[in-house]
């Protein structure tokens, strides 16, 4: 042992020397430097001589990033994807092919993942697409990647995804609030929704998920809708939207697509047409818009936007808080709109009524908005299963006048109601009323109970 | 025991421990260097060739440079960094130099020092043509100051 | 005199290595090797006795700060930037990969082999009088690498490391008075957030290292003190008749056999100095059977370096270190388990909060700390020591089983499962 111990000392540090070695070759050759040098082979067939295709073969090979504050991320995709801005590399394989269409959201200060998920701060291909355990956002596949449009514009619709529009409107008129809250407003039986595109980015998921919720949720108390491939579609799109993107101060501002279908969707929320009126077809209190938006250029609309005292002082227009994008959809709409317009916005919204109808009609859009619909069905008609509940599921608001006076539903709807149980040995009936005192005003519930009470269907009469 | 043979096996072990210190070293200074930079790029695109004008240079504050467009002999791109003690300098079109605000240093316009304490001419960046047509910056390469680049237009 | 010479000479101040003086100067003129002895007894070397666990353990901690001070250099101990540079240190940091899977893995090794340590030092009853209290500081170390390996744990700021520490700080809470109080000093908040990172870094780089560092030291000079390293006396009593000499106990009681001591033998200065005397034991045989540290200590100990950097270095090349998705206190995984060398403590706190957590751990501590002063048997020999071992054997497996069963056989809710659910991976 004695002799043998300098050899045996002198072996072990070849070993550490070699495993020293090792672990710099395996540092050395990452994938990424494989593909970029490949890139830069192709780049060099378009060179035009000799010794400027010997200076794109042997260019440096670095890790190259978009540092995003803004959005909080870092992308480095364009370390492999290097002919993203690069025209002559349309048909170049992956991933050197070029991005079309991508104008204004460039790399530089967009990133991609933004858009297409994966994992930025990698330079491998598989943990850069996010195709690894632990991280919850994977490439989105082809067809959903428009989805991510609606991560940042949230308002108003996106041209080329009416998807995200369709969505929206599924959601707010099929009763989803009366399980799922969605920015504070809504039920607790299911999940809370305001983040779902943040936690669950698996479209795929979603899809089947809206089809048939108990095929991919065991036991959900969810039920089939019976969602049509669009419809479905068209909502998984809406809740990949669904992320609380933090932005920096540009992409807030620039947030807003300035179309003309976002002017129209704030001309009727901000109701001009109770005094404008739109080639000839409105209200006579102020002029006519159409005429005005041929007479000035945008630049002074924008300033009458921000500022009627501005140009008319004493002008009873009030000075709406009005975002910048939000004023250019406006004058957009404004460039563009027709009678036709005006009179099918004066058609869809609430005629001046009697106050009964008004306050029927009110209770009507506060039933759909509150997702009242989800349980109680778009014809009051109930039926949604809620096993052990005596009746075995959620009833028919038809006949609530046989059994309840018009105070005693409003006490109903001020302060919920649990069901009663057909057998207390089962478990208690997973769905119940909850009550709306906090969410909802008394006048508001009050119309509730006017448009119900509007729809009630009386006994026969014997 | 064979002492001397002992002896020269165990320093052999300690020069091979020597190398690997010195192998690591290399490594250590490698593993120091940064791959990534958490600062803006060095290499950055600016813009179409039309959106910049002729006559007195552009100045882009956060690049901190001066785009020059001269109708016939093309652009430049000069630092607005003085040489002296890095304060931004500005152009001024009275008298076509560049002032520096700290301690007064003057540049002509091709860069070279009039008067101050600034001790080497401005530094002028190489700007090519990006595959797009945008105009690409890139500060890691110097050029001399009679460095133009023609773009058709 | 040459002037190059003359400089070599300021600087390397002993006699050549090929004499024996030369090999004396070159260990205590040093100020780095110093602690060990100019001369070693043969019985010291002996790898089958200490398999040189005190000296593994010493690497492993050096190794650690090595790379723990590499990864500090990209490493930011805030929320959420300390995951982002988890990644970075994967993805763009050349040989981040390999650095942090050799700080995770001698981590890991360090735990294990200073609890083998101390398993070694009590078969071998090195414990025994006058090593009382260096047993003492050994089991302070045993839990200062505790901590070290528990502050470190919460740093990639991933689930694993997020509900491990919620875990393993609520363990901590059911102390009774000053539970809930450390809780709130380490976590400086009511919860696992910005403040707590921070605390655990500070304590993990700077306070913890320090007050090992300082108790390492004292742990070494009283190995030198109370004799050297550990050596198998029993089998030279068995070997040789008693020729032993005690030099300077406080009486024969004290000593194995006393007998006058030799008039050949001399002492150097530092051996005998005003003050308390050096416990030594030593037998005339051995005296002959002593060799210089240098080469035979020293070559000894770097193969031990060698050999733990080699392995620490082929670990790190083949297994990676483990992350999660990023630190999420709204989702608690299930199961939330805490580190695994605290996971027998978390498996009898599912039984018994008060009684597994605090009271059972407590007893445990204190019982290791008292084994000196309460084992009053002056043998080392294993034949005469079988009840103190029988004991000992038990508390270490009752731990390994106890870590073994959290480990592999709890799942969601802390049920028990077959463990090869684990593999399969259906949580």
């Amino acid at each position: 042992m004695e002799r043998r111990l300098p050899q045996f000392f002198f072996a072990l540090s070849m070993i550490v020397l070699a495993l020293m070695l090792g672990a710099i070759w395996q540092a050395a050759s990452p994938t990424w430097k494989t593909y970029q040098q490949e890139f830069h082979r192709l780049e060099a067939v378009g060179e035009p001589n000799a010794a400027a295709k010997s200076d794109v073969v042997n260019a440096a090979l670095v890790i190259r990033q978009d540092l995003l504050p803004g959005l909080q991320r870092v992308d480095r995709c364009t370390t492999c994807h290097l002919g993203v801005e690069d025209p002559t590399m349309k048909n170049a394989p992956q991933p050197f092919a070029f991005h079309a269409n991508l104008a204004p959201h460039v790399p530089a200060k967009f990133g991609c993942t933004v858009c297409h998920g994966g994992q930025g701060l990698a330079t491998d291909k598989q943990n850069a697409h996010g195709m690894v355990p632990f991280w919850q956002e994977p490439l989105l596949p082809k067809e959903y990647i428009r989805a991510s449009c609606g991560r940042c514009h949230k308002e108003g619709e996106v041209p080329g995804v009416p998807e995200l529009a369709d969505g929206r409107r599924l959601f707010e008129t099929q009763g989803c609030r009366g399980c799922h809250k969605l920015n504070g407003v809504g039920g607790t039986i299911g999940p809370d929704l305001t983040e779902e595109g943040a936690i669950r980015r698996f479209p795929e998921w979603l899809e089947r998920h809206f089809l048939d919720p108990n095929a991919v949720s065991r036991n959900s108390p969810m039920p089939n809708f019976h969602f049509t491939k669009e419809q479905a579609r068209a909502l998984t799109f809406y809740m990949l939207s669904l992320t609380s993107e933090q932005m920096g101060t540009y992409y807030s501002s620039v947030r807003l697509i300035p179309s003309a279908g976002y002017g129209r969707e704030l001309f009727v929320e901000k109701n001009c047409i109770a005094c404008h009126s739109i080639g000839g077809v409105g209200a006579k209190n102020g002029p006519d818009l159409a005429q005005v938006a041929k007479q000035h250029s945008p630049g002074w609309l924008d300033e009458q936007l921000v500022n009627p005292q501005l140009i008319y002082p004493g002008s009873i227009m009030p000075a709406y808080d009005l975002e910048t994008n939000a004023r250019k959809a406006i004058i957009a709409f404004m460039a563009s709109a027709t009678a036709e317009d005006a009179q099918s916005i004066l058609s869809q919204r609430t005629r001046p009524l009697t106050p009964q109808d008004a306050a029927i009609e009110a209770g009507k859009q506060s039933f759909a908005r509150f997702g009242c619909v989800g349980c109680h069905g778009l014809q009051l008609q109930g039926g949604v299963p809620n096993p052990n509940s005596q009746g075995g599921e959620v009833p028919s608001l038809l006949h609530a006048s046989d059994d309840y006076t018009k105070e005693e539903v409003i006490k109903i709807i001020q302060n919920g109601k649990v069901p009663p149980v057909e057998s207390t040995a089962r478990p208690a009936a997973p769905l119940y009323m909850p009550p709306w005192k906090t969410v909802l005003t008394d006048e508001d519930i009050h119309r509730i109970a006017d448009y119900l009470w509007s729809l009630q269907k009386k006994k026969d009469a014997w | 025991m064979k002492r001397r043979s002992f002896v020269s096996w165990g320093t052999a072990g300690l020069v091979a421990v020597c190398s690997a210190i010195g192998v690591s070293l290399g490594a250590v200074v490698r593993f120091l260097t940064p791959s990534v930079f958490y600062e803006p790029p060095q290499t950055f695109k600016i813009g179409n060739p039309a959106d910049f004008s002729y006559g007195p240079p552009t100045f882009l504050a956060e690049e901190k440079i001066f785009v020059f467009r001269d109708p016939e002999k093309g652009f430049a791109v000069a630092s607005a960094v003085c040489t002296h003690l890095g304060c931004t300098v500005g152009y001024f079109q009275s008298d076509e130099r560049f002032h520096c605000p700290c301690h007064g240093s003057v540049f002509n316009a091709d860069g070279t020092v009039q008067h101050g304490p600034a001790p080497r001419p401005l530094e002028w960046f190489e700007v090519t043509l990006a595959r797009d047509g945008q105009l690409m910056v890139d500060k890691d390469r110097a050029v001399p100051a009679n460095y133009r680049l023609m773009v058709a237009s | 005199m040459n002037p190059l010479r003359e400089a070599w000479q300021s600087v390397v101040r002993r006699d050549p290595l090929s004499t024996d003086k030369g090999k004396s100067e070159l260990i205590f003129l040093n100020v780095w090797l110093h602690i060990h002895p100019a001369k070693v007894k043969k019985e010291n070397l002996k790898v089958k006795h200490t398999f040189y666990l005190g000296f593994i353990t010493f690497f492993l901690f050096l190794i650690l700060v090595t790379t723990g001070v590499a990864l500090m250099i990209y490493y930011r101990p805030q929320s959420p930037q300390a995951y982002q540079d988890m990644k970075d240190l994967q993805f763009v940091v050349y040989l981040g990969t390999f650095l942090r899977n050799m700080h995770r893995w001698s981590a890991h090794g360090m735990v294990i082999c200073v609890f083998l340590h101390m398993c070694r030092v009590f078969y071998t009853g090195s414990y025994k009088r006058p090593r009382q209290f260096n047993w003492v500081i050994g089991v302070v170390l045993f839990l200062l690498t505790l901590g070290l390996s528990f502050t470190g744990y919460l740093l990639p700021w991933d689930q694993l490391a997020f509900w491990a520490i919620t875990v393993g700080t609520n363990i901590g809470s059911y102390a009774p008075l000053m539970g809930a109080k450390i809780r709130e000093l380490l976590l400086g908040g009511h919860a696992v957030g910005e403040s707590a990172l921070l605390r655990f870094y500070v304590l993990h780089v700077a306070v913890l290292p320090a007050l090992m560092t300082l108790l390492t030291m004292v742990h070494f000079w009283r190995v030198r003190k109370d004799g050297g390293l550990s050596r198998p006396v029993w089998k030279l009593q068995e070997e040789k008749s008693a020729q032993l000499v005690t030099i300077g106990a406080p009486d024969t009681s004290a000593a194995l056999a006393a007998v006058p001591a030799s008039q050949d033998k001399t002492y150097g200065l530092m051996e005998v100095v005003t003050g308390k005397p050096i416990f030594e034991t030593v037998s005339m045989e051995e005296e002959e059977d002593t060799v210089f540290s240098y080469p035979y200590a020293f070559f000894r100990e770097g193969i031990a370096l060698l050999v733990t950097v080699a392995t620490v270095m082929a670990v790190s090349l083949f297994w990676k270190a483990p992350l999660e998705e990023l630190a999420n206190p709204a989702k608690t995984p299930n199961p939330a388990k805490a580190p695994w060398y605290f996971l027998g403590l978390q498996e009898l706190v599912s039984h018994s909060a008060l009684l597994g957590g605090v009271i059972v751990p407590t007893l445990a501590v204190l019982a290791l700390i008292a084994i000196p002063y309460i084992d009053s048997n002056p043998s080392r020999r294993p034949a005469d020591r079988k009840w103190a071992i029988r004991a000992f054997t038990l508390f270490v497996v009752v731990n390994v089983v106890l870590i073994v069963v959290g480990t592999f056989f709890r799942g969601p809710g802390w049920a028990l499962v077959p463990p090869w659910v684990h593999i399969t991976g259906a949580e």
